[in-house]
């Protein structure tokens, strides 16, 4: 019986569909068979994040309104054979999902699969609900900044109310550099602030924006300091210890000149 | 404020999450929350004396849990019981 896992935030751009697609993407290079699942009907992203666009036939929805069979609307990632899409479907709205079904569908899948990872519209509507409600596990993707934790917060209540177990939290474009300048949220004042246990910090990463733009996952084919990160989390998601790693300045400013003697 | 004292912005970002939070993790509005503050005091008076001005109420989120604080002093259980 594989795990379900919700990837959400409240707060919409903070990164949870690049995520997704990249905790995913580390999770089938540590040999699990994952699914990542397009929660977001009619806004659907992962597809492009993914660069399977075009190989999408069949969605969710024509599972549930019998079109097709499951196994028909997997879509294989073009690199790792045990990694899946289960694209959102682009035609229909977040109220016309029906959640039953869904958890229904979910669970056939996590059968057959170590993980299913959702990935979460932005919001706390119908659309949040039925990304979580099959979920047992949840994964908090938060910015260092006020909105994207408060966002957080009222999210984390929905989900405890749920009867969501393991919350864990994502600080996603952590810059080192603002941190040192104090000028961003430090990550201990958020994990603070939220009370959930730290399971990833992502740096600001120029690579993820530029392996997006050419359709693939950084993950996969990326060796930059993300990638670690995505790893990390994956390791971490498997149970395994892994230390926090210290995240290298970036710029040298005119005073490290001075600095170095 | 001088120069020197002035809060860098990642503690004025930290302070007002703080208070925001604060804020939003009230689950109950003020008015209600006298409400039902009003009926608990109403049923416990049946069975115990307490003070009615001493009374604290609360509701709030902690890191897993939502809980509801009532600290109610007592001052005597009724006779009849």
């Amino acid at each position: 019986m594989g795990r379900a896992i919700v990837i959400t935030s409240g707060k919409g751009g903070v990164g949870k569909t690049t995520i997704t697609a990249n905790v995913g993407a580390s999770l089938a290079k540590l040999g699990k068979k994952v699914v990542v699942a397009d929660m977001d009907i009619g806004l659907r992203n992962l597809d492009v994040v993914m660069g399977l666009e075009n190989r999408v036939v069949y969605n969710i929805m024509d599972i549930v309104e019998g079109r097709c069979k499951i196994s028909q609307a997997l879509v294989r990632e073009k690199h790792l054979s045990n990694l899946f899409l289960l694209p959102a479907s682009q035609m229909h709205t977040k109220e016309d999902v029906d959640i039953e079904a869904i958890n229904e569908i979910i669970s056939i899948i996590k059968e057959n699969f170590d993980y299913v990872l959702l990935d979460s519209p932005a919001g706390i509507e119908n659309g949040f609900r039925s990304a979580a409600a099959p979920a047992s596990e949840a994964l908090i993707v938060v910015t260092p900044d006020v909105s994207s934790v408060r966002d957080a917060d009222r999210v984390v209540g929905l989900l405890e109310n749920s009867g969501i177990e393991g919350i864990s939290l994502i600080v996603n474009r952590y810059d080192p550099d603002l941190v040192i300048k104090k000028k961003t949220l430090d990550k201990n004042d958020i994990v603070d602030v939220l009370g959930l246990d730290l399971i990833g910090v992502v740096p600001e990463d120029k690579e993820i924006i530029d392996s997006e733009n050419r359709g693939e996952i950084l993950s996969i084919i990326g060796k930059s300091i993300a990638v670690q990160s995505f790893d990390n989390i994956a390791k971490r998601i498997e149970g395994e210890e892994v230390p926090f790693m210290e995240l290298p300045k970036g710029k040298k400013s005119i005073l490290d000149f001075f600095r170095r003697k | 404020m001088g120069w020197f004292s002035r809060k860098q912005t990642n503690e004025i970002a930290r302070d007002r999450l703080k208070l925001i939070l604060v804020q939003d993790r009230k689950l109950l509005s003020p008015s209600v929350l006298n409400q039902l503050k009003e009926d608990l005091l109403n049923v416990i008076n049946k069975y115990i004396e307490v003070g009615t001005y001493e009374v604290s109420i609360d509701i709030r989120r902690e890191s897993n849990k939502t809980v509801l604080e009532a600290i109610i002093p007592v001052r005597g259980i009724k006779k009849k019981f």
